[in-house]
């Protein structure tokens, strides 16, 4: 088992007082704390910076971490104390801090995360679940029905928390936006006694597709056309979500321009959303004698200044 | 963001599965950090979002022991980080469909 330096996990001098800990502490659990930061490793850093405020808040506590803290110092690796409250058994994970502190100061840790309103007479209602669904934009068109896995903590004989995959077969309907909950009632971990199950709560994540953005329940798609083609207007195939389609483009058409083909958005309550085709003016790669020079009589025949509007500015 | 509409909970459910004390959501409707639809906590309905939302707000205050009021701001902010980040990562995908980044 590695040893933890709660000093240093909570940045302060080993001599630091009760004000220095607290104040380190209070910086630190706002900064790590999971529902505030979006860094991937939020949760661990926490748990650490609470977990080394637990012991260092409380003057027996820290007495008895600073002896350990100082054989700690002169041996490798740490061993913990005899007569600890362990209470674990034989415990395979390697460095893990929650171990870490058990062997120290026993199980009596785990009522730090209970809830405050206690234990229901009846029971306990079991775990709500919360799992992420990817969905791609066709899927959004009409309802379909997806199937998901997902993890339910479940305790086994021995008393383990063991995880046990579940499977459902779950109907999306049309028209959801990316983040949007569905809730399936009684799906979640199973309760404790008489308690009820907990709930599922599926997570809408829309995955980015390659030609579409997603504005509301409007779609956006990048249409790069020539120079030619936005000078004298074309007929160009458009993919929507639902099949391609033929879109005009206007004679003397911008760069950025965006034209509007209604109706071929995302659906949504209020209303079907709209498709907007963006404009992309793009250049040919290279060209030969012969269209440069027709390029060239195109440059002395339009009387065209791009820079318009830096003139008044210099 | 939307939510499905037959998945609306009671004030009661809420309470069960944030597992805190009537009062304690009362003090985070009164803040606003919720609205629940309805005009008496009898009648009141919560959306999963509210019911995200009430558990959020009960982890800052029991983790980070910031009261009610304070709460009410965290999560406006946060919310708004969010959703800046969220216009942020937008944005940067419409860029790079325009130039090279």
């Amino acid at each position: 088992m590695e040893f933890k330096d709660y000093y240093k996990i909570l940045g302060v001098d080993p001599d630091a007082d009760n004000k220095a800990i607290k104040v380190a502490y209070r910086k630190l659990a706002r900064k790590y704390h999971p529902d505030v930061s979006d860094h991937h490793d939020a949760e661990a850093q926490f748990k650490e910076v609470v977990e080394a405020y637990e012991v260092l808040k409380d003057s027996a506590k820290r007495t008895e971490y600073d002896e350990i803290r100082q054989c700690a110092g002169q041996q490798q690796g740490f061993r913990p104390p005899f007569g600890s409250a362990g209470g674990h058994g034989e415990n395979q994970y390697q460095g893990d801090f929650a171990d870490f502190f058990s062997s120290i100061f026993g199980d009596e840790g785990g009522s730090r995360s209970s809830g405050s309103a206690g234990r229901r007479p009846f029971g306990q209602r079991g775990q709500d679940i919360e799992t992420e669904l990817p969905i791609f934009l066709e899927d959004t068109l009409s309802d379909e029905s997806k199937e998901i896995s997902y993890h339910l903590p479940r305790i086994d004989s021995g008393g383990r928390v063991t995880k046990v995959k579940k499977t459902l077969k779950v109907k999306i309907p049309a028209g959801v936006a990316d983040g949007e909950r569905i809730r399936l009632k009684g799906q979640g971990g199973l309760g404790v006694g008489e308690g009820a199950s907990g709930d599922l709560y599926i997570r809408i994540r829309l995955v980015p597709h390659p030609l579409f953005d997603v504005e509301g329940h409007n779609l956006i798609i990048t249409l790069p056309i020539a120079p030619w083609e936005a000078a004298l207007g074309a007929k160009v195939t458009l993919p929507t979500l639902s099949g391609k389609i033929q879109l005009t483009i206007p004679a003397n058409s911008q760069s950025g321009q965006r034209l509007r083909v209604k109706g071929k958005g995302l659906p949504s309550k209020q209303r079907q959303g709209d498709l907007y085709a963006v404009l992309k003016v793009v250049m040919p790669p290279s060209s030969n004698e012969a269209i440069k020079d027709q390029w060239q009589k195109l440059a002395e025949l339009a009387p065209f200044e791009p820079r318009a509007e830096w003139s008044e500015a210099s | 963001m939307n939510d499905t509409e037959l998945n609306y909970l009671s004030f009661s459910e809420v309470c069960l599965q944030t597992d805190v004390a009537e009062e304690t959501v009362f003090k985070i409707v009164e803040q606003g950090i919720i609205e629940p639809i309805g005009a008496t906590p009898d009648e009141w309905l919560f959306s999963p979002m509210m019911l995200v939302v009430t558990k959020k707000a009960v982890r800052l205050h029991r983790d980070l022991k910031v009261d009610w009021a304070g709460i009410a701001l965290a999560i406006e902010l946060l919310d708004e980080v969010e959703q800046l980040r969220e216009k942020n990562r937008y944005l940067q995908r419409r860029l790079s469909r325009f130039v090279d980044m």
